[in-house]
This record gives structure tokens, sequence and C-alpha cells, in this order.
């Protein structure tokens, strides 16, 4: 029976930000923050580093190959710890293989980097030592932002500010959460169903691989690029649980378009959540997207696998879709701000085409939580953040126009399957998107030829509205404004938000265009990483 | 019918000297610092004048030639890694030469960059010193760049051993 409870922000414990800033492993090479140089009395063993700041020395290291890396490290011990920075590896691996996926994965990324390599010699993987006197608050910051720990006591599923229910109708979900814009946590709704076998390895293998040998692509706010795995080697890679900042997030937005394992989850879909249900029927009709034909559609559904600390720096979903994300494997802890409220340290521009934030969630945890709970603690109670960790078995409503971040909770891996769609309840807002933001609009940019770009979407969409469904069409124009704060013309709190955060935040942050690079938005990417 | 006067506004950038460089807005505006400093001082003066008392003059006036030369041939994007250890292969030879100068000169340049968010002089920077330390020996890097090897023995040994690959890459 459904029972609705709302609980102030204030009550759910919140823990403190010093939980997230301490680490679960001191740094493998033996860093320590800038200020122990005082109290260590071991001496500093920067040389280059006392004319140049780390992160500086970092970037001129981006420009070397593997062997040149090898080289310097063995030159002195500051040189040991800059040049094993994993993010080098990383990346020196990605750009490598953009046109075909990784088959091996090592231990570390300089393991995988030499692995792929094909040498006659043998190599035994790298041990990493720890080098004593190697003082930076730069990669010191780094390290607590892959290794921050996890409170346990902020992850239960029990201490959570959104609703969670178990069983609903249709009637109750449209009422007291599509509509009125709300999210929610649908209590083991997906848990029966046979989408459920795909924790087992050798089941998704099979089910993903059936088909043609196709790459998955995997993306992080860290990483410059975008890298490219065989489902066995994406899962060696989570099961290799290597610390990093902004793990690679796998989502492929193929998968569940058709094929097995689609009908694992679809026909239960149609009667566990009938809200949800895509099939057109008279009364309950969601997913109008579905009236530009599915490969004309910009991209709605993706399967999403993910080691670890994993997870999506705060965005709204893109084309101003709602969501439902149905969590298969691990647990994963949600944050929501409501619309027009945004989270610290994020800094959108005023026309919503940039936003400046950090790179990976652990930056965000170590750095805004006192920001955070101060919000939730001095807002008014519909304006607050939410926040709830979500089960193997849960399924999640994402209501257009929210904020939200998520973090993936579990090892080795977290698996969930997401669709992005448009119903009545935000049809208004979707045409006024499809209209005036268009370079906005993702999910349709590197298929061209093929879907519909973003000048054509809105006619297309309203043409299928006039044949279908024409007095939504009519209701929803006539609305004539934006019914969600997400998107309210604001007025000039602009540029000088912008050039007073670059003038005084870390230089850590990073700007994220909204706008479509290489086909694919960094919303919609965000999106990817949930 | 009067004619269109284009005016050029111009802008004055003051080194840590006090001295004063003229540009042009959009040569300045390479700089992100400059632009924001520049939105701050939103007045209706002709010339506006922009303090950078982190830079020397010596180092503002070659950052303002790079700036100046990207406006007419902007500078190709440095591919990572490097290919090659010459910058002539990476980069239009006027950036080639234009980084062909004293060690501290080229480090000065890195820090005034950063200072000043120029992407492309940074990038150029510090590829260049990366170019530098491309196809040497650890003992040639050390050399180069005035290191001392530091590592104890036992230290030196073990990374000696474990990067034994890359003779063969």
């Amino acid at each position: 029976m459904f029972e609705k409870r709302r609980i102030s922000a204030s009550k759910c414990n919140l823990v403190s930000s010093s939980d997230f800033n301490s680490c679960i492993d001191s740094h493998d090479y033996g860093c320590q923050p800038q200020g122990n140089v005082y109290l260590s009395g071991v001496p500093s063993c920067k040389q280059l580093g006392l004319v140049l700041p780390d992160g500086l020395l970092q970037d001129i290291l981006s420009f070397c190959d593997g062997v040149t890396l090898a080289k310097l490290v063995q030159t002195c011990r500051e040189f040991y710890v800059i040049g094993h920075q994993p993010e080098l590896w990383r990346d020196l691996v990605l750009i490598d293989s953009q046109d075909h996926a990784l088959v091996n994965v090592g231990d570390c990324w300089k393991d995988t980097y030499i692995l792929q390599q094909k040498l006659q010699c043998e190599h035994r993987s790298h041990k990493p030592m720890k080098i004593p006197g190697f003082f930076s608050d730069h990669f010191y910051q780094t390290h607590l932002c892959r290794s921050f720990v996890i409170p346990n006591e902020w992850l239960t599923v029990e201490n959570g500010t959104v609703d969670r229910i178990e069983g609903i109708s249709i009637q109750e979900f449209l009422e007291n959460y599509e509509i009125p814009n709300q999210p929610v946590v649908l209590a083991g709704a997906c848990k029966n169903w046979k989408a459920m076998n795909w924790k087992y390895k050798e089941y998704l293998l099979q089910a993903l691989q059936m088909e043609k040998k196709r790459s998955l692509r995997a993306t992080s706010g860290a990483a410059s690029f975008a890298s490219y795995f065989t489902v066995e080697s994406y899962l060696d890679y989570c099961q290799s649980n290597q610390l990093e900042e902004a793990p690679l997030y796998l989502f492929d937005r193929e998968a569940l378009l058709d094929g097995p394992l689609r009908e694992d989850y679809f026909p239960h879909l149609q009667r566990d959540c009938p809200y949800f249900d895509p099939s057109r029927t008279k009364e309950n009709t969601h997913d109008l997207l579905q009236l530009l034909g599915e490969n004309r559609r910009p991209d709605h559904s993706w399967l999403i696998i993910g080691p670890q600390r994993s997870g999506s720096s705060f965005h709204i979903d893109p084309n101003a879709t709602h969501a439902w994300n149905a969590t298969i494997v691990g647990r994963k802890r949600w944050l929501f701000y409501p619309p027009g409220q945004t989270p610290p340290g994020i800094h959108p521009s005023s026309d919503g085409d940039d936003v400046i934030m950090p790179i990976s969630v652990g930056e965000w945890l170590t750095k805004y939580w006192d920001a955070h709970v101060e919000r939730c603690q001095t807002l008014p109670l519909t304006e607050q953040p939410i926040e709830c960790t979500v089960q193997a078995g849960d399924i999640v409503f994402v209501p257009h126009g929210w904020w939200h971040s998520v973090l993936n909770l579990d090892a080795p891996y977290n698996i969930a399957i997401t669709h992005n769609y448009v119903s009545k309840s935000n049809l208004s807002n979707v045409l006024r998107f499809f209209e005036s933001k268009q370079s906005q609009i993702s999910g349709c940019r590197d298929r061209p030829g093929v879907a519909l770009q973003p000048e054509e979407i809105g006619a297309e969409f309203q043409k299928g509205l006039r044949q279908h469904y024409p007095t939504w069409l009519q209701q929803a124009q006539q609305t004539g404004k934006w019914t969600c704060k997400a998107w309210e013309d604001k007025k000039t709190e602009k540029a000088s938000n912008q050039k007073n955060i670059k003038k005084w935040e870390s230089g850590r942050k990073k700007k994220r265009s909204r706008k479509e690079n290489n086909g694919s938005s960094v919303l919609a990417k965000s999106k990817q990483q949930e | 019918m009067a004619a269109e006067v284009q005016t050029v506004n111009n802008i004055s950038l003051v080194s840590k000297e006090g001295d004063s460089f003229e540009v042009s807005e959009d040569v300045a505006q390479m700089s992100e610092l400059v632009k924001s400093l520049m939105e701050d001082n939103d007045t209706e003066e002709e010339t506006a004048e922009i303090p950078l008392r982190n830079v020397k003059a010596t180092v503002l006036q070659k950052v303002i030639e790079f700036c100046q030369h990207h406006g007419e041939e902007p500078m190709t994007e440095i591919e990572k890694p490097l290919r090659s250890q010459k910058m002539a292969d990476v980069v239009q030879e006027w950036y080639a030469n234009y980084v062909d100068v004293e060690q501290v000169v080229l480090f000065e340049l890195i820090l005034a960059a950063n200072y000043m968010d120029i992407k492309p002089l940074l990038d150029l920077a510090c590829a260049t010193v990366a170019s530098m330390i491309k196809d040497k020996t650890p003992e040639e890097i050390r050399t180069r760049f005035n290191i001392t090897n530091d590592f104890s023995l036992e230290e030196e040994a073990k990374v000696r051993e474990e990067n034994k690959w890359c003779e063969e890459a």
C-alpha cells in the first residue's frame, strides 16, 4: 500500500567532510601533503619541483611517450613518483587504442601499456616503491580523490531522504511523482526480472558477445579520450580494482535496443512498471519520442557498468527527459538537487551551454560536502537536496530538470540499465528545449544520416504528435513558458559568477561544454556515467 | 551617409616592473586571465590597463609576440605523445624557432602561460621541455636538467630492473 514519506534532510545521517577527507590507503609512492615537510624530519626530494609547480610538471610529462617516461622514472626520486602517476599511463593506453578494443588489461595502467607493446622480453608487474621525502598537495589531492573513505553509516538503504516505496500503481506513480516531478525509489521493482542474471559474468558475456564482437565504449571525466573494451576486458578492468579518480565508466547505447539483453527485462518492465512501459497504448503512453522511430530518435537507453568509485558528477539529463534507472548489480548512492538549485561547486554559464565543475565525484565529496550539508540544513524543505542508496532490484525515477550525481559503491562492478523518455508531464518543456536549446540537444550528432539532427528533431516530433496526440500537443504548446526551474530564464547573475570562479577556485576544475563535441555532448556523457 | 569608423580597442598590459605594452583587444583576449579581468574593468576608457604583477617585462614581451603571431598563423595542435624530439616536426616553423631559447626562459614562459591562462602557449612550452627529455638515457636527462641522482642503491637497482622493457620497445 502506498504511503508517502518525506523526511527532512536534517534528520538524515549526513556524516561530516572529515570522513571523506581521509584515505583508505597511504599513497602508493609515499606522497604526503606539502605541510608534512615541516613535521616529518625527512628532507624533501623536490628538484625541478622547486622551479615548476607539480601540476605543470605533470603537464610536461603528458607529452611524453612510454619509453621516455620509463627512462625518466630512473633519473631521481621526484620523477619516479611523478612519472608513475597512473593518469599518464592511462592516457598513453587510450591514445593507442582509439580504433580497436583493449583486450589485455594489467593490474595497473603502466602494466596495461607494456602489455600493449607486445614485447618479447618477459616483464613483471609494476611494484610501487614508497619514496621518502615526496611532499605535494597537488599529487596528494589526486590520491585523496581516488581513495577517499566511503563511510558505511552514510550508505545504508535506510539512510535517505528520497521516498522509498514498494508496490505502486500507475495512478499513484503519476499523481505523486511523475507529474509533480519528484524522484522516487521503487524498492524491489526489478528484483524478479530475468536481467538479474546479468550478475553472473558468464551470462553477461554470452549475451553481449552473441552478436558481432562489438567494442564497448567507456569514458571518464578525468580522461581526455574515450576507451574501448570488449566485455571481458572491461570486467577484468573492474576486477583489477585499481584506485583511480573517476574510473572509466562503460555504457553502451546499443546493447538494449534489441537482442537477448532487451528480452531479459522488457516484458518484465511492462508487467511490473507499466508507468515506464514504452509500448503505446491508448491511455498509458510513455516514451513519446518513439514517434520519431527507434533509429531516428536520440540515444535513449543504456547498459551501464562501472567499478567501485566510478560515478557521474552532477548533471541534468539530456533533452529535458525523464529517466528511470534499474540497478541490476551493486549499490549506488544518489544525490539530487531540485531544479533551479545548482549544487555547490557546479557553475553553469548563463545560457547553460557550459558547466565548470570538479572532474570527479571524489573531488566533489572531498571539497564540497560541508557546503552540501549546509544546504541540507538551511534551505526550505522543498528546495533541499535529497539522497538515497539503491540496491540491486531497485529502480530510481529521475524527474526531468533535477541535478543528480551517482557513486557506485561495490566491487568488482555495478550494473544498471536506464531509459530516458518523454511523457505528457514533461512534453511542453521538451518541445521548448528542442526549439530554444538546439546547441544542447544530444545523442544524435554522431549518427548523421541515421538519427535526426538537432535542427530537425523539434519539427519532426511535432509532426508525430499532431498525428497521434493532437490534444496533448496543443496543451503543451499553450503552456507558453518553461514549467521547470531548470530552464527558467535567469536574470543576469551570469558572467560575474563565471569570472569569479576563474579567479578564486582551484585549477582542478574542468570546464565541460554541454554542446556536443565529436558527436556526443558531455552532458550526454555525464548521463552515461550513472 | 557617414562612413563607419572601426574603433580598434587597445589594451595596455602592465608588467611586474610597471612597463606598459599596448596590444589589440583580440590579442589580449588570448589570455583567459586578461579576458576575465577586462570584463571586470567595464569602463568606458579607450585603453584599459591590465596589471600582470607576476610577469616580468622581458617575458611579457615574449608572450605578446606569441599571441600576435597566433592571430595570424594559429598554432597546430600538438599531438600527444610527441612523435619526435624536434619541435619543427610537431609544430610550425615559426613556433619551433620561437621556443628555441634558454631553459630559464622556457620555464618562465611556462609559468607566465599558466598564470595568464594561454593554453596554446602552455602546450607549446611544455611540449618543448618534453622534447628535451625524449630519446635520452636517464643519465643524459639528469645532465640536461641538472638533476641529482638521489636514489639509494637498492632503489636504483629496482627501478632499472623493472624498466628493462624500455630498452626493447
